[in-house]
């Protein structure tokens, strides 16, 4: 019993950066139905930005992170604007490409500024909480409460604010949203900003609790769509429930299963889910 | 109040409507009507800035608003509720409505969410449950009652019959006139050419493109083309 | 062009140099991960031949009969994929004219290259890939200078066996060859002494939280884990196996510095943890040349040498004293030959065990001494030498196809 709880509080760490991560992913979906693949190594560029602003400039953790959230906001204008904005009308083709060339720019950015080696953001966190033989370190239990703060506040923002239902309504019908008077133009905008943030969030906890290194970014990003996937594109409530089902099904199978094969049983899981749900857990059909 | 002269809308290389020019005065409820694909929507869409104007002018309360960006339409007091109703599907009947307040920062929205209410019980009944779910006539009252709720200055309907039961289109009919009693001005297009020009005060007809006719609602009910081609007694 | 040659040679009389012979530059190349996951192997040794090439130049360069040569490396990044790895060397043969590669990290790249390296006119030195089937072939034409996985799998153990352990946890990155066969070499000493693999958990290259397999391991209460992986992954399974409290003595294969697992783990959290490897580059168990290469290629680079690069820099010098005793740059052949007849030269940093006082067995294989290193108050410690037996090893190395 005492192994399954731990098995369980192991795969929420993980999960709740999945649900951060697809989170960003999710809402861009929703909103211009592209894949944006570079959304793994943006997260990752945040990442190694807090460790910069830490260990090189010496930047309290708290305000290293801050600093690095509000680069992230500007940064998902800026990607909106310059890299997705120019194909919008275009065929989906385009903006496909232009995320996967803007993924190969972003992790050459990151690879020479930050190097090849992998890389840990120093937290100092170093005690252990043991909870009726679960334990816990200290850090992970930060994370996994950061994550599920960050998810609340997504989902008070996006059910209880106007910008929110506005970023709801554009996904649903965009003709209809600007009917309503909705400004389309900068609706992707604050989207790409707020899913930039997230995955900048997201790449902060990577590197804090495990590391940033070439390639994690796309590691996360193929997790991130597999979370959409099983969740239910561009649902808001699936990015949650999928992010947390993967990550928790990941660490049981690599306790109860077989580790060698946990991300081949994850998938096999979701492939289920699928036959079952062909939308997804969240999705409507 | 709304004012169109010579306006010209082209898809790509084809001209759609050929310079056409018509006014909505205050507190009327002008129709448009002609058979499919006359370039009845392609005007609405052009005055909500859903299509680019290719020439000519659209001016409302004096106003320029030629090629004004859909937002900034709606900003300026012109609310469309368009052809197929168009709800947010996954979201609530309720929250459907609060996104027609889109625009209004003031605190009377509470207000005017329980007059809709009032006005389209069956609102009421389904105001937790998604507008995907509801039936076409409820969408319809739904997609009406979320125009009102931005407090339009003019109130367009595209359509509004398109596809409902017979018994349901006289409602509908019905929930106009009784928007028209409030002193709201309406541009309605319309197919069902009878019901349009029974509500309207004054009417166009479109014919590829242009307006090949114009008069008030009963002026072009008797008219004998009108009458032939489109009211098909 | 030969007027510029004449006012060289000119020069050097003017300035009294007594040498008639020509300076002539001879290209080398590498072929390395110098970047991507791999690169803390591939990258120190890229920079640990150049460091050898410049020493060997700042002496004189490589004397072939009359000549004298200076090296020029050519570096080349193959990321660890074979398909690079390829591209990269039939670069360096066909548009650099290279005879001479060396480098080569890591497992999967450098048998991709092996694979085709015996239809070239050209020599290969491999460097730390430790998978065994690059020089089961006795291919002529290539040599390695650190020993394959299970050699040291083996002797480690003996040595896990010997503390009396039974029941032993493994986690390991499995689905890398060489790891295995260090993990399999392992269980066959391990069960000649009573003791057995309880289970063997694997992870991926990319992952970082093995938490879940910590958690399997710790309810099935081990005598002892042995982790076998690289290290960075490797350093995150140190750590989270404290903070899961399993306190069971922790051994390991992953050569990594100490700086790289502190930019992971605490000292506290390393302290105890054993790496049963091949004796590479630790200050406290290093020779002269050791030392001197450690300081060299701090001073040179601004940064510690990794412990496996002199792997790299011992290839160097091999090709040096293999070209002067070939007397010739041109005939691959026969500097092949020289290497596999070549004593261990008196530069190289590795503790070689010569096999017929050779460095290269007739495999192609070097020695080295398996080591016992244990973290002690934040430094590897070597603590004695693992029971290695190269002469044996070099023996079955010649019985597998």
């Amino acid at each position: 019993m005492i192994e399954i709880l731990q098995q369980i509080v192991n795969g929420l760490a993980i999960g709740g950066v999945y649900v951060l991560i697809a989170l960003g992913l999710t809402t861009v979906f929703g909103i211009l139905g592209i894949a944006h693949f570079a959304h793994g190594s943006v997260s990752m560029f945040g990442g190694y930005l807090t460790f910069f602003l830490v260990a090189s400039l010496g930047f309290p953790l708290l305000l290293a992170i801050l600093v690095a959230l509000l680069i992230g906001l500007v940064l998902g204008v800026l990607i909106e604007w310059l890299a997705y904005r120019p194909v919008r009308n275009a065929s989906h083709i385009n903006a496909f490409i232009v995320a996967l060339g803007l993924t190969m720019m972003v992790e050459g950015l990151n690879l020479e500024f930050f190097g090849h080696e992998q890389v840990v953001i120093p937290t100092n966190l170093s005690r252990i909480f043991d909870i009726g033989g679960v334990t816990i370190p200290e850090l992970r239990l930060y994370v996994i409460m950061a994550a599920a703060l960050l998810i609340v506040a997504m989902t008070l923002f996006v059910e209880k604010t106007k910008t929110g239902q506005a970023i709801r309504a554009v996904a649903e019908n965009r003709d209809a949203a600007i009917l309503m008077g909705v400004n389309v133009k900068t609706i992707p905008m604050i989207v790409f900003s707020i899913s930039t943030a997230l995955g900048v969030c997201a790449g902060v906890m990577v590197g804090s609790l495990f590391a940033i290194a070439p390639g994690i970014g796309q590691w996360l990003v193929v997790k991130g769509f597999a979370v959409l996937i099983l969740g239910g594109l561009g649902s808001i409530p699936g990015a949650i429930v999928g992010g947390l089902v993967l990550g928790v099904t990941e660490a049981l199978a690599a306790g109860f299963i077989s580790s060698a094969y946990k991300d081949v049983i994850a998938f096999v899981v979701m492939i289920a889910v699928l036959l079952l749900r062909p939308q997804g857990l969240m999705g409507k059909s | 109040m709304l004012n169109i002269r010579d306006l010209k809308v082209s898809y790509g290389p084809i001209e759609v409507i050929h310079g056409i020019s018509l006014d909505v005065n205050e507190g009327e409820c002008v129709a448009l009507i002609g058979a499919n694909g006359a370039g009845k929507s392609s005007t609405l869409k052009a005055i909500c800035g859903l299509v680019p104007v290719s020439g000519g002018k659209v001016t409302f309360e004096g106003r320029d608003i030629t090629n004004l960006s859909g937002h900034a339409v709606v900003k300026a007091g012109i609310t469309m509720c368009p052809e197929g109703r168009q709800v947010f599907p996954q979201m609530s009947t309720l929250k459907n409505l609060r996104m027609g307040a889109y625009t209004r920062n003031d605190d009377e929205q509470d207000a005017d969410l329980e007059r809709m209410m009032g006005m389209f019980p069956i609102l009421r009944e389904r105001a937790h449950q998604a507008a995907g779910t509801l039936s076409g006539g409820e969408q319809e009252m739904l997609a009406i009652a979320r125009a009102l709720m931005a407090r339009p200055k003019l109130c367009i309907f595209d359509e509004p019959s398109l596809g409902l039961a017979p018994k349901i289109v006289a409602d509908v009919a019905a929930t106009i006139a009784r928007i028209k009693e409030t002193g709201m001005t309406i541009l309605l297009v319309e197919q069902n050419s009878l019901m349009a020009l029974r509500l309207a005060d004054r009417a166009y007809l479109f014919e590829a493109g242009e307006i090949v006719l114009s008069g008030t609602g009963e002026e072009l009910q008797s008219h004998p083309e009108v009458v032939k081609a489109y009211l098909g007694h | 062009m030969k007027l510029g040659v004449s006012f060289v040679t000119a020069a050097m009389m003017l300035a009294g140099s007594a040498a008639f012979a020509a300076e002539k530059t001879l290209d080398i190349g590498v072929s390395d991960a110098l970047t991507g996951g791999a690169a803390v192997y591939g990258l120190p040794q890229a920079n640990a031949v150049k460091m050898a090439a410049d020493e060997i130049n700042a002496k004189g360069g490589i004397k072939v009969g009359e000549d004298s040569y200076k090296l020029n490396v050519i570096a080349y990044d193959d990321q660890a994929n074979p398909t690079e790895a390829t591209n990269a060397v039939r670069k360096l043969i066909d548009r650099d004219g290279v005879k001479f590669i060396l480098g080569f990290c890591c497992s999967g790249a450098t048998g991709a290259v092996a694979s085709f390296i015996a239809n070239e006119d050209a020599v290969m030195l491999v460097g730390n890939a430790a998978e065994r089937s690059i020089t089961t072939r006795e291919i002529p034409n290539l040599v390695r200078t650190r020993p394959p996985a299970d050699y040291t799998g083996a002797a480690a153990g003996t040595f896990v066996a010997q503390k009396g352990h039974k029941k032993v946890a493994v986690l390991g990155a499995l689905d890398v060859g060489f790891y295995a066969s260090y993990v399999d070499a392992f269980e066959k000493e391990l069960n000649k002494a009573g003791g057995e693999i309880i289970t063997r958990e694997s992870f991926g290259l990319k992952d970082r939280d093995m938490t879940p397999q910590l958690t399997k391991i710790r309810e099935l209460n081990p005598d002892a884990i042995l982790v076998v992986g690289y290290v960075e992954p490797a350093a995150f399974i140190y750590r989270q196996a404290t903070e899961l409290g399993i306190d069971v003595p922790r051994y390991g294969f992953t050569s990594g510095s100490e700086e790289q697992f502190l930019r992971v783990a605490t000292s506290e959290q390393m302290e105890g943890v054993w790496d049963l490897r091949p004796t590479e580059l630790t200050l406290l168990s290093a020779s002269e040349n050791g030392k001197a290469y450690h300081a060299n290629y701090t001073a040179k680079y601004g940064i510690a040498p990794s412990p496996s690069s002199p792997y790299a820099y011992d290839q160097t010098y091999a090709l040096k004293h293999a070209l002067e005793a070939a007397g010739t740059v041109e005939d691959t052949a026969a500097v092949a030959a020289a290497l596999r007849e070549l004593p261990v030269p008196e530069e190289v940093v590795m503790q070689y065990l010569p096999v017929g006082g050779k460095m290269f067995d007739v495999n192609g294989q070097a020695y080295t001494s398996n080591g016992a290193f244990q973290w002690q108050g934040g430094n590897w410690v070597f603590v004695q030498d693992l029971p290695s037996d190269a002469e044996a090893y070099s023996k079955f190395l010649s019985t597998i196809d």
